[in-house]
Formats: structure tokens, C-alpha cells, sequence
């Protein structure tokens, strides 16, 4: 047996020890994951700027397509076309603030990933662990296509495809496919697929989860097929003009930019797109035909696709915007699919807040008026009703309520400002309100940033393994 | 013997008076299986049902009514109970009304919560129609008694104040009671509170 396929094996022993009071087997989902033949095409790339440490260290891996920025540490792991993006780790002597405690870091923190496989999965942000504020640690864990890893330290865990961990600290858990936490930590907990839940302690609890058969049509995950649905349909669609944006070293400009904007070289722009000041197009995301008003931003993995963004939208990690109106303000969670039709665009109306995971998929004319909050399955105004709420209505709320299959209690107004707040965050950061040279952001400090390969064996019984490499300044 | 000392069929003994709990046995108190209103495995809930009518008109005696009804496999060994709360829960038509609602336990939902909502699925969908308890009369046995857990247990040998733990300890409505490994009887929460109550009383006179 190759040493890549001993290494996987054993991955998926170490995942099965750790969810075995679950009860739940990754083995089935596992074997058809990586072809190893896969494992060889695609070199691996880390980048180089004058504005993160520069600390890698493979050792005994595989990182087929992978990509890694900052500081890092690969070990006894398989990763394919994965993003681990070290660009907001914490620094050493900065204060991380949690709950009472100032933590003062006493060194860079580092992506430490040991025993896992990571397939097609965006590990990023920074691990909101107070435990282990220098280490976002990735342990015996196995995540599925399209899974998001953020800001969320994993120890013997289970992703399925699409699923995404935020701001959460997970062990020994299994995460269903098309689900999203958010709750501070959790520890043995079997997630089902289309389950998104938000948490705050003391402060607030949403939780809503997906029909299903409907969400069969959109994500599917079972033992004897490879992951399909309408999401995974969509991407593999375009993933061709993702090939030509790695296949070149260098690309010609193709579409003009302001000078406060910026779109990273390996953004999918294709015609006709119009992007306006302070705009922050990330690596990997997908523009087609569309309108990108000033100050939004579009990060990696989203698609924004024949829509218009009116200014100061927000497309997180993996949204996908098509044939839609968005008015100012709106914020498009992880992972959401929102689709108009050409002929009757989806209208989003401003300063709404679009929850993670959210599939808007229209049968019938729709509009959702300004300032809601939208969740769940949406296909026409029945379901509308059902999954939204206005945020003055839901400020409102100071102990519970139930609407369809969503359960909330808590504070309405805390929920509606910790999201106000988090966008707003967002919008900050990336440079939205630069004006006069104040407000400086992401989309003003243009990244230089440049690529370097590394090459897997071909050949013998180390074929599709990485050498074992350390990269320092 | 006072109004408050438990009735007894003929084969058990009274609690003596004057004698101290912990002098005396669980085999004083129980009730022997030939009492109760047994079933064998693949019996329907209808039958069962019925069973337990016969055996509560055989043994009228009782101040308290025998209410639970003993599954027995094919070699005559108990390997099951219904009681009163199993028989309902059989008969709630909605199977996975309970498991949405431990769901919501799951993910942090207080109790507060859990219980309004509980209230409010039961109020939108009436769990007693008559087609659902057709459907339920025809379920077998096994499908919703309730198997024997460690704990559960007691020797006849052993004292009361062994039973009053195991039933407090275990939150449990009876004990099953054995000799030789065999199980030969009940022992009901309401007889032993019965005989404790007698106690205090005589105590505190």
C-alpha cells in the first residue's frame, strides 16, 4: 500500500476513535473522498508579503491544490484544494480580549493541523479559544468539500460538505452537512445535516433546521455517492475558470479598478463588472455581469453572479448571489444561496440580514422588504413569511418565540446588534468608509502578495506525498 | 392494623407491630407474579389491556389496583413491564414529537422554553383520535414496554431500607424482586411508602 493511502487510513481511525460515543462512522463517507490519482495533479502554493510572518512547515503530508498563507504547520495530514489563510492570525504581544480576561500573546499565533483531512476546505479568521490563544489547533479531523473552518479550533471532529464552524471550539463532535454553529464551544454533539444554530450563552439562542427532503434537492451526502446537489452543481460548473486563473503565473488587469478598491489577481472577474471605490474583492471569488457598489465586499469562495449591489454589502466566505437586486447594507451569511431568475430578479431590500446557510431559491416573483432578518428555506412568500422577521420586531423580543422551524430565546436586541455590529466590523476592516485617507482597510492596503510552488513526489511509494519542508524568511 | 397499613392478599405477612424496618425482608411485601396480569411477547396492546382488566377483577382485594402488566419471553421469564405512563406514551400518535422536543435540549433551550413549546405542539395537534387508537391497539407489546435496567432489581432477602434506596436512587415505581436469579414479584413504591408512613406514625405516638 502507498504511504498516501496508509496516512489517509489511519486519519480515519484516528476521527472514528474520537466520535466513537457517537456512534457515528466517517468510513463510509471516506472512501471515495480522495482519488489518489488527483492527489498529483495540482501543485500546492503558499504566498509571500511584507505583511505576515512567513513560517511553514510541512511534514509528511500531502497538500494537493492547497494553499497556505502565514504561519503554518502541516503534519501526518491530507489536504486537497484547501485555503488555510493565516492572514488574521493573532500577533505576538497583541491582547486578545475574552469575556474578563486580557490575554497578551506571547507569541505568533500558528495553524497547527496534525492527523486530518481537509477537502476543499477554507480554514481561516483566527481561534477565539482562550485556552489556546497561540495555536489554532486541527486535530483528528476529517471536513468534507466546501466546509468552512473559521476562527474555530477542531479536536476529533467531522464536517460534511458545506458545513461551516465559527467563532466555536469543537471536540469530538460530527457536523452535518449544510450546518452551521456558532457557539462558543461544544464537545460530543451529533449534528444533523441542515442545522443552523447560534448561540450566545445568557445572551440568545437561534436555531433553525432544514426540511430534509428540500434540502436533499440543494446538498446530499450518502455512502455509496461522492456529495451532490444543486451547490455542488453550481460550482463544478465554473470550476474551469478557477483553472485558468492558477494555471498562469501572470494575468493580464481584467477589469478596471478604482484606486481604493482592490480585486486580488486570483478573483474570477468576467464580463461585464463594474466595481466601484472602497470595494474588497477576495482570492477566489467569482464575479459575472454583476454591479459591486461602493464599499461592499466580496470574499473568498463567493459568487456574485448577474446581481446588483447597491453599496456596503457584505457576500461572506462561500455566499452565492444570483440574478438578485440587494439594497444597501444587506449582509449575505457563510455558505447562503440566493437565486433570482433572469426575467423576475430575487430584491433584497437594505440593511437586511441574510443568516448563514440561508437558501433563497425563487418559484414566484419575491421581495423581502428592508431591515429583515431572513432564514432557512425561502422559495415563495408562504415560506417568506414563515422564515423572516423584521429586526424591530425581533428587538423586541426579551424572553422566546417560534416561528415554523425556528426556535429563538433570548434577547432580540442583543442578537440584532451582535450581527449590526459584526458587519459593521467587517465592513471596517476591509475599508468600506475610506474617505479623505481616513478609514483605512484591507481594500486600501493593496496586498502584495506573491506565489511560490512546491511539488509532490510522482513517483515510487511516496507518489501524491509532499517533502517534508520548512520555509522561513 | 389501622387504615393506613397496606391490605394484603393471603400469601404475604403483615408487618408486625412493634418490629423495625430493617429487621424485615423485601419478601414480605411483594407481590408474587401470580397476581398480575401477565402477556406474552407478541401480544397486542388491546390484549394486554384486557389481560390486565381480568386480573384486576381477580384481585379485588387490593387497595391499590395492580396497574402494570408483566411481558414474559417463552421460557416464562419477565423481560418486560407497561405501566400506566408506557400505555400512554403508546398511544401519542406523533413517535417523534418526543425526540424534536430533547432535540431543543441539546442545543442549550431552557426548560421554560421546552415546556411551552411542548404545550403548544400538543395544543395544535389532539393526540387522541380514533383512527390513531385503532392503529395502537394493534401494536405489539415490545414495541413500547419497558425492558428491566440494573437497578431495578432486589433480592427477596434483601431489608426495606435496601428497596427504599434502590427506588429513590433509581426514580422508580417498583422493584423487581428475585430468588435464585428468577424473578418472582413486585415490590410497589406505594406498599413500601405504605409501611414507612405506618412506621413514623407509630413513632411519633
Amino acid at each position: 500500500m502507498q504511504i498516501l493511502d496508509k496516512l489517509f487510513n489511519r486519519i480515519v481511525q484516528r476521527v472514528n476513535i474520537n466520535l466513537r460515543e457517537l456512534d457515528f462512522d466517517i468510513t463510509p463517507f471516506a472512501g471515495e473522498l480522495i482519488p489518489p490519482d488527483q492527489m498529483i495533479k495540482f501543485y500546492a502554493f503558499y504566498g509571500i508579503t511584507p505583511d505576515h510572518p512567513l513560517d511553514l512547515r510541512f511534514d509528511n503530508s500531502a497538500l494537493a491544490g492547497s494553499y497556505f498563507l502565514g504561519k503554518c504547520s502541516i503534519e501526518n495530514s491530507l489536504l486537497y484544494k484547501s485555503d488555510i489563510r493565516g492572514d488574521e492570525l493573532k500577533r505576538k504581544g497583541q491582547t486578545f480580549h475574552y469575556g474578563k480576561f486580557d490575554i497578551t500573546l506571547a507569541d505568533d499565533e500558528i495553524i497547527a493541523i496534525e492527523d486530518s483531512a481537509l477537502i476543499k476546505t477554507l480554514v481561516h479568521n483566527f481561534s477565539h479559544d482562550p485556552e489556546t490563544a497561540e495555536k489554532f489547533f486541527i486535530k483528528d479531523t476529517l471536513a468534507m468539500d466546501y466546509s468552512n473552518i473559521h476562527g474555530a479550533p477542531s479536536d476529533g471532529c467531522f464536517l460534511g460538505p458545506f458545513a461551516t464552524v465559527d467563532l466555536t471550539t469543537m471536540r469530538d463532535s460530527a457536523i452535518g452537512a449544510y450546518s452551521y454553529v456558532q457557539a462558543g464551544e461544544i464537545s460530543h454533539l451529533n449534528i444533523a445535516p441542515g442545522t443552523v444554530w447560534v448561540n450566545s450563552p445568557g445572551n440568545f439562542n437561534f436555531l433553525y433546521t432544514y426540511p430534509v427532503d428540500p434540502l436533499a434537492h440543494y446538498v446530499s451526502l450518502s455512502p455509496e455517492n461522492v456529495p451532490w446537489g444543486v451547490l455542488f452543481d453550481f460550482i463544478e460548473q465554473r470550476k474551469n475558470e478557477f483553472q485558468r486563473v492558477f494555471d498562469f503565473v501572470n494575468l493580464e488587469p481584467i477589469a478596471s479598478v478604482p484606486e481604493t478598491a482592490s480585486l486580488d489577481r486570483f478573483a474570477v472577474v468576467l464580463p461585464n463588472i463594474t466595481i466601484e471605490d472602497n470595494v474588497l474583492v477576495a482570492q477566489r471569488a467569482y464575479l459575472e455581469n454583476s454591479f459591486l457598489g461602493k464599499g461592499s465586499n466580496a470574499q473568498e469562495n463567493c459568487f456574485i453572479v448577474n446581481s446588483h449591489l447597491e453599496g456596503l454589502n457584505v457576500t461572506a466566505h462561500g455566499a452565492k448571489i444570483i440574478n438578485a437586486r440587494m439594497g444597501s447594507g444587506t449582509f449575505v451569511g457563510f455558505n447562503s444561496f440566493l437565486q433570482g431568475k433572469p426575467e423576475s430578479k430575487l430584491k433584497i431590500g437594505k440593511g437586511c440580514i441574510v443568516m448563514p446557510h440561508t437558501i433563497i431559491d425563487i418559484e414566484e416573483p419575491l421581495e423581502i422588504p428592508s431591515n429583515h432578518l431572513v432564514w432557512g428555506l425561502v422559495r415563495n412568500k408562504k415560506e417568506l413569511a414563515e422564515n423572516s422577521i423584521s429586526l424591530e420586531q425581533l428587538s423586541k423580543i426579551d424572553t422566546f418565540f417560534s416561528q415554523g422551524r425556528m426556535h429563538f430565546e433570548g434577547q432580540g436586541n442583543l442578537f440584532v446588534k451582535t450581527f449590526q455590529d459584526r458587519i459593521q466590523h467587517i465592513l471596517d476592516a476591509n475599508g468600506a468608509f475610506f474617505e479623505n485617507n481616513n478609514n483605512e482597510g484591507h481594500a486600501q492596503r493593496n496586498q502584495n502578495l506573491s506565489l511560490n510552488t512546491i511539488q509532490p513526489f510522482y513517483f515510487g511509494e511516496k507518489k501524491g506525498m509532499y517533502p517534508s519542508i520548512k520555509i522561513c524568511p | 392494623m389501622n387504615d393506613h397499613s397496606v391490605c394484603h392478599t393471603s400469601n404475604r405477612k403483615f408487618w408486625p407491630s412493634g418490629g423495625s424496618m430493617e429487621n424485615h425482608s423485601v419478601k414480605d411485601l411483594m407481590i408474587p407474579i401470580s397476581e398480575y396480569a401477565t402477556v406474552v411477547l407478541g401480544t397486542s396492546l388491546a390484549d394486554a389491556l384486557d389481560a390486565l382488566e381480568k386480573s384486576q377483577k381477580a384481585h379485588t382485594a387490593n387497595k391499590y389496583q395492580h396497574r402494570a402488566i408483566l411481558v414474559l419471553d417463552d421460557n416464562g421469564d419477565i423481560v418486560g413491564k407497561i405501566g400506566q405512563l408506557r400505555a400512554l406514551k403508546a398511544i401519542e400518535p406523533r413517535y417523534d414529537f418526543n425526540d424534536k422536543i430533547q432535540e431543543l435540549k441539546k442545543y442549550n433551550f431552557s426548560e421554560e422554553y421546552i415546556s411551552q413549546i411542548r404545550d403548544r405542539y400538543r395544543s395544535e395537534e389532539p393526540i387522541l383520535d380514533k383512527e390513531a387508537l385503532k392503529i395502537i391497539a394493534r401494536k405489539k407489546v415490545e414495541e413500547f414496554m419497558q425492558k428491566p435496567k440494573a437497578g431495578s432489581f432486589v433480592s427477596e432477602q434483601s431489608t426495606l431500607d435496601t428497596a427504599v434506596h434502590k427506588l429513590a436512587a433509581g426514580r422508580l415505581q417498583s422493584l423487581l424482586v428475585t430468588r435464585n436469579k428468577k424473578i418472582v414479584g413486585v415490590l410497589r413504591m406505594a406498599d413500601v411508602f405504605s409501611v414507612v408512613f405506618h412506621e413514623i406514625k407509630v413513632l411519633e405516638n
